[in-house]
Parts: structure tokens; sequence; C-alpha cells
């Protein structure tokens, strides 16, 4: 036992128990009101029920499958792929020397346009099969040279754009499961631009020429594009010996494809070592506009959530303003005169059961409106068990902060009516103004930065990619903010009202 | 019945509350629709949306404090125990209730033509900055006055369903929150549903998205109801709250 | 109109599992002071709430004036009452709380001053209601229940919360309300309260009247009148008296006290039989005796002994 302990038993220990009794204390205040109770029973029903109801009412059987990458993420495959089999170790070269894109105007109508992630190059890919690793270096519509493989990865090379007076030089080696992309101007000089490995490459894989063309972002909504590449001097090294090329629209009925614009095709023509390629849609991850059907846990969650908030925040103020209007806060500040510490222990208590009644939601509808939504064809982009954990633990701390808040409020403001409006108000203003889809991407993404709603982004479960083109918004399901940084904001505002209500609860008479 | 109403009058001019509700209803209305019409921008080929109905979307905000107006009038006396008062001074339940929803009616719709016009004044000025000067951006007079009415007749009957609500609730912080939920959450769950045909029920259902649909002055054939259709729904609403409220006050014990 | 009387005929009103008022019947009447005193959880408010009209009764009726209270038009010309001095927007001031009251009934501003004056509350009367003391709220609490001058007035523990000077005034000023010839009911859970105003009694216990009487009458009828008898005799005394009915109990070496028997009869029986004695000295029994032996069944929150409290 130390110097102090032994100076202060008695009060040390009066201390240290005082806090746990007005624990006790406020935990059995609260459990005793049965509307309190059943306010936090609702909450998490309505996560439950909204998810169900989410679940049940979505349509889409018979869609086709969506393809899924080797990393298990829904990826869209589809390109104009000029392709023959080849075995074995290789290299593989060609020269690009155009790459022009056309974006319909109006109906049908289309006009040589930018595209800056349109793709021609040379790929190396396991299979024809959907979703089947590649590795490939292209030459993009705004974006230079690249080398992606397996749909996610993506690495820059040579800049600036292609055209007859500076042709790009692309190359692909495979050595095993190793592929290793070059860059150059003149087919002589390369530079590496990277190296991929894809395992579990079989003997035999395809390799050619390939064009993609994907939706470009059109002011508030996307639009497809077609693309036309020139390539020369396409010559097989090393191993490979070639045969005949043939061309064919890869992915071409797969529901992350919307289709050529214009009713195009794709084609290629052949004439001794020149090839023009005609090709659209992408090889990349499949992001919500590429994919507008699939379904994500943050659509299954978030009305549920929000709808739970609102019963959490009107218990929060009750817990504390009820103590006004019945003059119990005498009883309370009598019993246990340390103001800031009733306030700290009504917290811990409200926050710890709306977190266990999030975190009961969340756990239960997750599965069961997946469940029902994937019974109904619906395609849920898939998430990492880890993801799945944070979802649920950020939906009881979305709900266990929210109700703190308007506890805070609570004990400011000393009114009910006032404080579940205003904290209402601050949830449900900026949520409204997200919802909509036409707001602004700008206003959306600067209330999903500063307001309370910022929390909504602990529910995200889909990625942004800088290499796909797309209106990248909450209304989306991505949010600015990554998922602890959004539940910080909303602590945030929790916190500052904890120390004004602790600093008011002093100053003021109760 | 006359002093009762003159007796609610009274009760809602001798405190700051309701005075400061119906401001806010004004500010809240106005500075919506002033930042809806400013941050707008139209394509090349026009704008296509519908002048009037931006203007006057502050009215989803405004509605806010005319239901906590409503849900105050009668969920604050139940919370300060003056119920017993009003109801010992006025009997007659049926007449007390009656003569603060007239009073109630009075001063939202008061209040939200201030906030009607004031939304559409400042719409039109922000909106002819914008291009929407041009003709085909024009509704006929007769859309915009109903587009006009109808948002006014709409704050007064959210308020109106607030004070049934409240009066079958009786404790103010859950009234709020369920017609809040009520208000806000219907639609949102709307955009959850997957099914178009539900989608389309819940809206032609629910308080506010039926309500609103008399703003409309363009692409009506879109709309889930006919717009004065959807104001019924509002009004049914309405009415159905009134009618419990005021058959529980009737029936209970003060 | 009829007679300005309460009549209340056998209420009886149930909540849930609790039987509230169980053949509740007892009449105000003009002119006096009615004491409606009982424990907590009697039924005192309750009575109050269903002559009012806020509560409605399973069986029985509570008439005023001959009608029932939701039947009256303008019932405060008729009735004015206390129930809860507390129940007040604390933001609206108190001349402005009478003023909508005096509207409801047709009443002019003027008349609320005239309150607000008799109450003795003008100079707070423009101040915010949510900061009066818990005794000029009560003195609110009667100037709303004067604004229609009316023939009856029914206060709820008009006395809570009151300084000694307030409850004095108080005092006086129902009494002078009863010598205007209005029916006045006061209820209080403290018999001290009634014991020097009110000239009739009604007794309240588990939801029922158990004693309804004159203040005097009660007083004399109660078995629990003590007498102290100073003699030298004493166990002589004590067979003497108890042979004429009497419980004697001996309290010192001469003292011993005598209840069942009036103090002269005492004295006519010791003198016959020759019994010496010094002193006799009559204890009379107070309200709070009285009140005490009759609800002594009826308490419902009966504090345990300590006995019981070791057991």
């Amino acid at each position: 036992m130390t110097a102090v302990t032994t100076a202060h038993p008695a009060g040390r220990r009066t201390t240290r128990d005082g806090f746990r009794q007005v624990l006790h204390a406020e935990w059995t205040k609260f459990r005793t009101v049965l509307g309190w109770v059943a306010g936090m029973g609702v909450a998490t029903l309505l996560v439950v029920l909204v998810a169900l109801l989410a679940g049940v009412s979505s349509d889409q059987k018979g869609s086709p499958p969506v393809p899924i990458g080797p990393g298990g993420e829904a990826v869209t495959d589809t390109c104009y792929f000029v392709h023959q089999p080849l075995a074995g170790d290789g290299s593989v070269t060609v020269a690009v020397s155009a790459l022009d894109s056309s974006i319909p105007q109006g109906l049908g109508d289309l006009r040589p346009g930018v595209v800056p992630w349109a793709k021609a190059g040379l790929i190396v890919k396991e299979s024809t099969r959907q979703g089947s690793p590649y590795a490939a270096i292209m030459i993009t519509g705004g974006h230079g040279v690249r080398m992606q493989d397996n749909y996610v990865n993506d690495r820059a090379g040579l800049r600036g754009p292609v055209s007859a007076a500076s042709v790009r030089w692309l190359r692909l080696d495979r050595s095993g499961d190793t592929i290793t992309g070059y860059a150059g101007t003149d087919g002589t000089n390369w530079a590496e631009v990277g190296t991929a490995r894809l395992s579990g490459l079989g003997s035999s894989v395809q390799v050619g020429l390939f064009v993609a063309s994907p939706q470009v972002v059109d002011g508030m909504g996307t639009t497809g594009s077609v693309s036309t590449a020139a390539f020369g001097d396409l010559r097989l090294h090393g191993g490979w010996t070639g045969g005949e090329w043939t061309g064919e629209l890869l992915g071409d009925h797969s529901p992350s494809f919307a289709g050529f614009p214009g009713n195009g095709s794709g084609s290629f023509t052949q004439s001794g070592g020149r090839f023009t390629v005609t090709g659209a849609g992408d090889i990349a991850p499949a992001v919500r506009e590429t994919l507008p059907t699939g379904g994500t846990l943050n659509d299954i969650l978030t009305t549920g959530t929000f709808a739970a908030l609102i019963a959490v925040i009107v218990v929060g103020a009750l817990f504390i303003t009820t103590e006004y209007r019945k003059n119990l806060i005498h009883v309370t500040l009598a019993a246990s005169p340390r103001r800031g510490r009733v306030l700290l222990a009504k917290a811990i208590v409200l926050g710890a059961v709306a977190f266990v009644a999030g975190l009961v939601g969340a756990v239960l509808a997750v599965p069961l409106g997946a469940r029902l939504a994937r019974a109904n064809g619906v395609f849920i982009f898939p998430v990492t068990p880890w993801t799945e954990m944070r979802v649920a633990l950020g939906t009881g701390a979305l709900l266990a902060t929210a109700s703190i808040l308007a506890l805070c409020i609570g004990a400011i403001v000393r009114d009910s009516a006032a404080a579940v409006t205003s904290v209402i108000g601050a949830v449900v203003l900026p949520y409204l103004l997200i919802a909509n889809p036409f707001m602004p991407a700008s206003v959306a993404n600067w209330l999903t930065r500063v307001t309370p709603v910022a929390a909504f982004a602990v529910q995200q479960t889909l990625v942004q990619y800088p290499q796909v083109a797309s209106h990248y918004t909450p209304y989306q399901g991505y949010y600015p903010l990554v998922p602890w940084v959004g539940l910080a904001v909303l602590a945030g505002y929790a916190v500052a009202g904890l120390a004004v209500a602790a600093v008011v609860l002093h100053r003021r008479d109760a | 019945m006359r002093p009762a109403l003159h007796a609610e009058w009274t009760k809602l001019r001798t405190v700051a509350g309701p005075g400061w509700l119906m401001l806010g209803m004004i500010a809240a209305t106005v500075a919506l629709s002033a930042a809806a019409a400013s941050v707008v921008t139209c394509a090349a080929d026009g704008c296509g949306g519908d002048p009037t109905k931006l203007s006057l979307v502050g009215v989803v905000l405004g509605q806010a404090p005319a239901a906590v107006l409503g849900v105050l009038v009668i969920s604050g006396e139940y919370g300060s125990g003056m119920i017993h008062t009003t109801l010992t001074a006025v009997p007659h339940r049926v007449t007390a209730f009656a003569a603060k929803a007239i009073t109630l009616t009075g001063v939202v719709a008061a209040a939200a033509t201030i906030a009607v016009l004031g939304s559409l004044l400042a719409g039109r000025l922000i909106l002819s900055h914008h291009g929407f000067t041009a003709a085909p951006g024009r509704p006929a007079l007769s859309l915009t006055l109903r587009a006009t009415t109808g948002s006014i007749l709409y704050l007064t009957l959210i308020g109106l369903l607030s004070l049934g609500i409240a009066a079958v609730v009786r404790n103010s912080a859950t009234s709020i929150g369920v017609i809040l939920g009520l208000l806000y959450l219907l639609p949102l769950l709307a955009q959850a549903i997957g099914d178009p045909h539900w989608q389309r029920r819940l809206e032609q259902f629910a308080p506010m998205s039926a309500g609103l649909t008399v703003q409309a002055t363009t692409d009506l054939g879109s709309l889930p109801l006919s717009p004065w259709a959807g104001l019924g729904v509002t009004a049914g609403w309405a009415a159905a709250a009134l009618v419990a409220g005021g058959l529980l006050i009737r029936t209970r014990d003060a | 109109m009829s007679a300005p009387e309460i009549v209340l005929t056998g209420l009886r009103k149930r909540y849930g599992a609790t039987l509230a008022l169980d053949g509740m019947s007892f009449t105000v009447r003009p002119g006096v002071v009615t004491g409606f005193v009982g424990p907590n959880g009697a039924g005192k408010s309750t009575t109050m709430r269903v002559v009012l009209g806020l509560d409605a009764v399973d069986e029985g009726t509570a008439l005023v004036g001959g009608k029932p209270y939701r039947s009256l038009r303008c019932p405060l010309n008729h009735v004015g009452a206390l129930l809860d001095a507390a129940a007040l927007h604390p933001s609206r001031t108190g001349r402005n709380h009478l003023l909508w009251l005096a509207y409801s009934q047709g009443l002019a501003a003027r008349r609320v001053d005239q309150v607000i004056e008799q109450v003795g509350l003008t100079s707070a009367a423009r101040r915010k209601a949510g900061g009066y003391s818990l005794g000029m709220r009560q003195r609110l609490g009667i100037a709303a229940a004067l604004l229609g001058d009316p023939p009856i007035v029914m206060l709820d523990e008009p006395f809570n919360g009151m300084d000694p000077d307030g409850i004095i005034w108080m005092r006086g000023f129902l009494r002078s309300l009863a010598a205007q010839g209005r029916a006045v009911l006061v209820s209080s859970h403290l018999m001290s309260e009634v014991q020097d105003t009110a000239d009739h009694l009604v007794v309240v216990g588990r939801g029922k009247a158990i004693a309804d009487a004159g203040v005097n009458d009660l007083i004399a009828a109660t078995s629990s009148g003590r007498v102290a008898l100073r003699t030298t005799a004493g166990p002589h005394a004590m067979a003497v008296l108890a042979h004429a009915g009497a419980t004697v109990v001996a309290t010192g070496s001469d003292t011993i006290t005598v209840s069942g028997l009036p103090a002269d009869r005492i004295v006519t029986l010791l003198n016959r039989s020759v019994v010496p004695f010094s002193e006799v000295s009559a204890h009379r029994a107070t309200l709070e005796d009285v009140y005490l032996e009759l609800t002594r069944d009826a308490v419902e929150f009966r504090a345990a002994t300590p006995t019981e409290v070791t057991r």
C-alpha cells in the first residue's frame, strides 16, 4: 500500500465507491421507467423491421450473376478482347497510335469526347471467364499509361495522351505467375511500369489486345461511351509463337455493363500488323453507378438506424428533462452533490443501453435483411467479416453518441420539447438533404463532413476507387470521411455538449 | 365557444414560445427555399425542374416548428398539470379541444402565409438570376396559386396532425418524436424499398410526400397522386389524429 | 340554480387494482367551512377531481348546485377550485394566467385585478409564475378560484407551503368566505390546520367517509376522553371505577388515569364510595385524537413499528 492511500484510505474508497453508487442509482432510475426501456426496445425493433422491409420489398429475381474478382469484390469485366491462347512464358509488344472516344449527345447522337478512363492496351487473362485474374498494360484517355491487375490494382506509367505523333509502345512479359509491364516511346527503350503476381495462373492463358470505354460522369448522372484504338507492330516473343487472333466482347450480358451507346457494337479489323479495335465497358472494380441494382449493408441498415435515432434521442432527452420537470433533480443533486458526475453517470448508463440497442439491432438486421434481399435476387456488395463487425459496432456507437448528445442538450435547455426538436433537427435536416439525389455533391459532402450525419459513415461498405470515375456521394453510399472519423465528428459534438452541460449544471441553480 | 377561443388565444399570446416557433417556421421555410434556389444549376439544354416547387422546398423544414407548436399547445399543459385548470374552466372537453385546434389553425395559417409568400418571392428573385425567366420555365398562374394555397394549407394541417397526436400521446418529447418520425421517416423508407410498386404506395400514404404533391406545377404525370388528392391524404391524417385525440380527451380521466 | 351545495352520492372508482373511492358520500353545505381530512391516499384529491369532472366515476353521482359539473356553462361562476398550485406555465405572468381563465368564462380583465388585490398578490402579478414561491402560487391559485365569485369554493391542501402569516391569513379568509354564505370545502392531511377553521368535518379513509359531523359533536363523541385522578387510596378507587365500567391505569404512586367515564360521573362515584381524592382533571379530546382513532384502521401507508422492523 502506498503512502498516499494510507494517508487517506477512507476518503479514497468513498470517492471511488461514490461514483459507482451514482452509476448504480442512474441505472436503477433508467430501468424502472417502462417508457424509456420500451423506447430503447423500439429502437432495436425499428432497425430490424426496416431491414426486413427493405429485404422483402426488393425484387430482382432472374437478374444475371454479378462477376466477382479474385479478391472477392464485385467487378465489372467488360471489354472488346482480341486474343489467342498461349502456353508457358513469353512476351508481347504493341504500338498504340490512337485512342478516340465518343459520347452520346442527346438521343443517340455520338460525338467525339474525352473519356479519362478509356483503356486500350495489352492484357494477359487467365481465361475469358467473367471475373478471372488478369494483368494489363494500357494507355488511357486522360491518365497516361497504366499497369492494372486483378481489377483493383493500378499503377501509373508514362504521362500524356497518345497520338500518331506521340506513339506509346507497350509490353507485357510473363514468367510463371509474374507479369511485368513496360512502356516506351520507341519500341527499343523500355521502362518498367509495374509487376503483378497472379497466383494460380495456369500454363495456358489468353493474351491479346483490349479496348474498354467506361461510363463518364455527366452532370448529375453518367453516360456510356465507346472508344476505338489503333494498334500496330503487334509481336509475340520468347516462348510464345502465335496463331489466329479472335475478337469478342467479354461480359456482354453482365449486370455491370449498360450496353453500347447508340446501338453500336464492338469490332476489330486486322490488316497486316495493324489492328483497329472498338470497345465499351470497363475492367475495374464495380461501383454503385456501374452496378445500380446492387445492395449494400448501408441500404439495409441506414433508414432503420435513422428511425432508431429518433427513438433514442427522445429517451435521451427525457432521461434528464423529466428530472427538471418534476424537480426530481433536487433529490438527485442532494443525493450526489457533484453535478458533473451525475451527468457523466447518466451519459454512461444511457450510452451503454443505446449501444446495446443499436448493436443488437444491427446484428439481427444485417443477416436477416441480406438473406431476404438475396432470396429476392438482389446482389449485395460483398464485405469482409471485419467490415460487418465494424458496421454493427458502429451502429451501436452511433445510437449511443446521439442519445448522449440529446441528454446534454436536455441538460442545457432543461425542456424536453426543445431538446428533442433541436437534436432531431440537427440530425434530420442534413440527412434529408443528403438523401436527396439532386443535392450537388459538394454540398452533400460538406454536410457529411461537418454535421452530425457524418456518423452515418460508420455504416458505409462501399470503397471509392480513383481509377473509376463516378459520383462518390453520400446518396450513392460513399461518405467523404472514413468510418471512424465520421463517427468521431458526432462524438465531438457529444463531448462538446457534455462539457457545456457540465459547466452549465455547475454554474446554474438546479 | 367564443370565451374558450378567447382564452386559448390569450394563452398563446402571453408566452414567448409560440411566437418564436412561428418566427422559426417563417425563417426556416424562407431560408431553405432560398438556399435551394441558389445551389440549383441549369444544364445548357434547360433547367428541367419545377421552379415553383423548388421555391417552396423550405416547407419541408418549416413544418417542424409548426408541428412542435401543435404538440406544445396541448402536451405542455399535460406536463405542467395546467390541463386540469383548462378543463375545469371549460368542462365540455370537445369544446376545449376544438378551441385549441381553431386557435392553432389561425396562428399557423397566418404565419404559413408569410412563410410561403416569402419563399416564393425569394425563389423568384434568386432563380431569375439563373435563367428561369424564360417562358417555358414559368408555369401557369393557376398552378402557382394552387401550389401556394396548398403549401399554406399543408403547414396548417401538419400543425393540426401534431395537435391530435399530442392529445393521444400527452408527453411532449414523445409526441415530437412520433410526429417528426412520421413526417420524415416514411419518405426515407420509400427510398429504402426496392419494389417500385410498394414505393409508390408508401408515397401515396405518407403525410409528407402525399401532401407536398400539391406544390408540383410541372410533370404532373409522374406524381404518386394528383395534387389536391395528395393534400387530401394529409388532411385525412390530420382529421384521424384530431378525432382520436378528441375521443380520448372526452373519455380519459384528465 | 338550487342551493349552492356539493352533494356526493356513493362514488366508486377503481384505478387498476386500487379501489380509490369506495362509496364516498357526503354533502358540503353553504355558510360553513367543511374540513375534508384523511390520510394520504384516502381519496381526497380523487373526490375533488370527480367533483370537477376531471375524472369519471364507475358508480355514483357528484352534483354541484344540483348539476353535474360538466354540464355547467361558465363553471367558474359556480365553483372555484384550487387543485395543484404548481400547475402553471412557468413563463406566463400570474396576471396573464388569470386573464385567460377570466376570458374563458366571459369575464372582463377588471375582475382579474380585483382578485389579485383580494389575495394580496398585486406586487408580483406581472412577474413570471415560474419564479413564484409556493406560498405565492397558493395565493394565485386562490385568486383563480375566486375569479367567478362562485358560491362554492373547493381547495385542495391550501395550507401547503404557507408561512405562519400566510396560514393565519388563510384561516381568516376561509371563514370570511363561509360568512358570506358560500359553501367551502378544504382538504388537509394535517388535523391541526383545519382545527381552528372548519365548522364541519368529513373524515375519509380507504375511499369513503368514515365520519361526517360538526367539529364539537365529533370531539364529544370520541371515547378517548381521559381523566387524571390524584388519590392516596389508589386500589380502592380503581376497584370502584372499574366496577362502573371504566378503564383504569395506575400511572404513578398516587395518580390514576381513567378513561371511559366523564369527570362528573367519576366524582359522584368516588364520593358515594367515600374514596378520598385531591384532584380530578378532565383531559379534553382534541381533533387529533378523534382523527387518529377514526383513521386507525384506514391508514394505507402505516409506518412499520420498531418491533416489526427488527423482526
